[in-house]
This record gives structure tokens, C-alpha cells and sequence, in this order.
């Protein structure tokens, strides 16, 4: 029986690599959609991207209904 | 569990729920947004700051195009993120979690995380309509929104570990701990500084609009997920313990 339990326990036990990775893209979509003011799309772009803001106007919509500040 | 597998159905129903999300908020949100932008561009136009001119509405409308589309893509987006929390935590509480079978125990966890995460941080700050806000606090009140609900997620799994230790009986003073503590941190935290000049109304309206949307998304992502989780990864588990 306790040998039944064990193999239980470690086919159940959740990979950490898969909790990185989730937990990487949790960071970057929130990010995306509750944070970005231009930051994103200034790696490509540089500063021009602060002032086109397109992230910013394309999750705008959900950004307010989800209720994050966003102006 | 296969690595692999587990990842896949976790951003899969992130994803279908974050498209319901939209979805919803194309649907019920929008007219409320849209009510809110006209009284923001009435303001621009009292000011000067813009001319009523056919031009103006031509841009206008495109923008609004382009906005109202990304509505459902940033469902999309967002629910990946969420949803890939959602799954974290899923697959770490799972054996703990209340209910018979993945479809009630991930509708469990969907509504803890709804209460916590979102409903609660939301009484405290409330979503707000466009031509509500002030650009300049913008970042502090992101940072205040997001310090709450983090203080209000770490708090409710601090409780949580100690309810474990607690005995069967005490284990509901957690519950009382978690509830004194999330009140302590609701009046201890500072108000939103902005004032609210557009009607009150249109702004509470638009607020149950936007719970209804938040709502659809917790709901749908504990159903998905529940039932993926079923078909996908339980049924394989089980054969190999019995092996
Ligand atoms: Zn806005």
C-alpha cells in the first residue's frame, strides 16, 4: 500500500520547468495588457515607440473592462 | 505528469477564456466605452484642444476600430497570462482542493482566485471608464492596484500553508486571519487620488459591465481547465498508479 502511494505522489508532483515557463509568460501578459506604455515595442523602434503607444491602444479597451488604470 | 502536455492545456484554456472574456466585453463593455470617449471628446473639443471637423471623426473612427479588434486580442493575451497563473496554482493545490472531481476543483480555485485576486482589490479600486483619470497618476495607480492585489494573492496562500497546520477544527480561523488581514490592508492602503467628474452612472455601469467581463473569464478558465485537466492528464495518471 505504501508503495502504491509513493508512485502516486511523484507522478503527480508538477514539473518545475513547466512553473518557470508559466510563470514567465503570467509576468509578460500582464505586462503587456496592464502595463505597457511603449516600453515593449521601444526595443525595436526606440523612443518613437513611447510616443506611438500601439500596445497601449490595441489592449486599451480591455485595460479599462479588466480594471487596470490605464489614463 | 508530462511536462509538455501540462503546459499546452494550461495556455489553451487561458486562451478560450480569454476569448470569452473579450468577447463578453466586445459585447456589453464597448457601449460604455464608447459613451465615455464621446464625453472625452466633447471635453477636447470645449477646450480646443481638437476642432469638431470631419477629419477628426474619420481618425476617430479608425482608432476606434483598431481598439474595439484589440479588445479580443488582448483577451486573448491576457487570459494566456492569467490563465498561466491560474495553472500554476492549480497543479500545486490540487490535491488539496475541495470537490469530487478537476471540473469542481478547478471551479473552486477559479472562485478563490476571483475573490482574492480580483474582486476584493477591486472594491478597493474600482475600474474606471475612459475621461475618468488623471495621465499623471497613472503609474501610481498601477503600482497601488497591483501592490494590492499581490499583498492580497501572497496573503491568502500565507493563510492558506497555515491552515494546514492548523487541526481540522481550527482550520477556519485561517479564513477569520485572512479576512482581518486583507481588511487591515484595505483601509491601510492609500485611495485612489483621482477624482471622478464624468456621471456617476455611466461610471457604475460601467463597473458591473466590467465584473460581468472579469467574471466570464474566471468562470470559463476553471471550467476549460477542469475539464482538460480530466481528459488529458488525470486519466493517464491513473492506469500508472495502479501498475
Ligand atoms: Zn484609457
Amino acid at each position: 500500500m505504501s508503495e502504491t502511494r509513493q508512485i502516486n505522489v511523484s507522478k503527480t508532483s508538477v514539473p518545475k520547468l513547466a512553473l518557470l515557463a508559466l510563470g514567465i509568460i503570467f509576468a509578460a501578459g500582464l505586462f503587456v495588457v496592464g502595463f505597457d506604455q511603449g516600453h515593449i515595442f521601444s526595443l525595436v523602434y526606440g523612443e518613437q515607440a513611447f510616443t506611438d503607444l500601439y500596445i497601449h491602444e490595441l489592449t486599451h479597451d480591455m485595460r479599462h473592462a479588466a480594471g487596470f488604470p490605464c489614463h | 505528469m508530462k511536462t509538455f502536455l501540462f503546459i499546452i492545456i494550461v495556455l489553451i484554456s487561458g486562451a478560450f477564456a480569454g476569448f470569452v472574456h473579450g468577447t463578453v466585453n466586445f459585447a456589453i463593455v464597448e457601449p460604455y466605452l464608447d459613451q465615455a470617449i464621446g464625453i472625452e471628446n466633447q471635453n477636447l473639443f470645449a477646450t480646443g484642444e481638437e476642432e469638431d471637423t470631419p477629419e477628426f471623426w474619420v481618425e476617430y473612427e479608425g482608432y476606434r476600430t483598431w481598439q474595439k479588434g484589440g479588445q479580443i486580442l488582448a483577451g486573448v493575451i491576457l487570459g494566456v497570462s492569467v490563465g498561466s497563473l491560474f495553472g500554476i496554482v492549480f497543479a500545486l493545490s490540487r490535491n488539496s482542493l475541495p470537490g469530487s472531481n478537476d471540473v469542481k476543483k478547478s471551479l473552486v480555485l477559479a472562485g478563490i482566485m476571483w475573490l482574492t485576486l480580483y474582486f476584493i482589490p477591486f472594491l478597493k479600486y474600482p475600474a474606471n471608464p475612459p475621461t475618468v483619470g488623471d495621465t499623471e497618476t497613472v503609474v501610481l495607480r498601477a503600482i497601488l492596484y497591483l501592490t494590492f492585489i499581490a499583498i492580497s494573492g501572497f496573503g491568502a496562500v500565507g493563510f492558506y500553508q497555515l491552515s494546514k497546520k492548523l487541526q481540522n477544527n481550527k482550520k477556519l480561523l485561517a479564513l477569520l486571519g485572512y479576512g482581518v488581514f486583507i481588511s487591515a490592508v484595505f483601509l491601510a492602503m492609500p485611495e485612489n487620488p483621482d477624482e471622478i467628474t464624468a456621471p456617476m452612472n455611466l461610471v457604475n455601469e460601467f463597473r458591473i459591465m466590467s465584473v460581468l467581463g472579469v467574471t466570464s473569464f474566471w468562470i470559463s478558465v476553471g471550467i476549460i481547465l477542469g475539464l482538460l485537466w480530466n481528459r488529458l492528464l488525470t486519466k493517464q495518471e491513473t492506469p500508472q498508479s495502479y501498475s
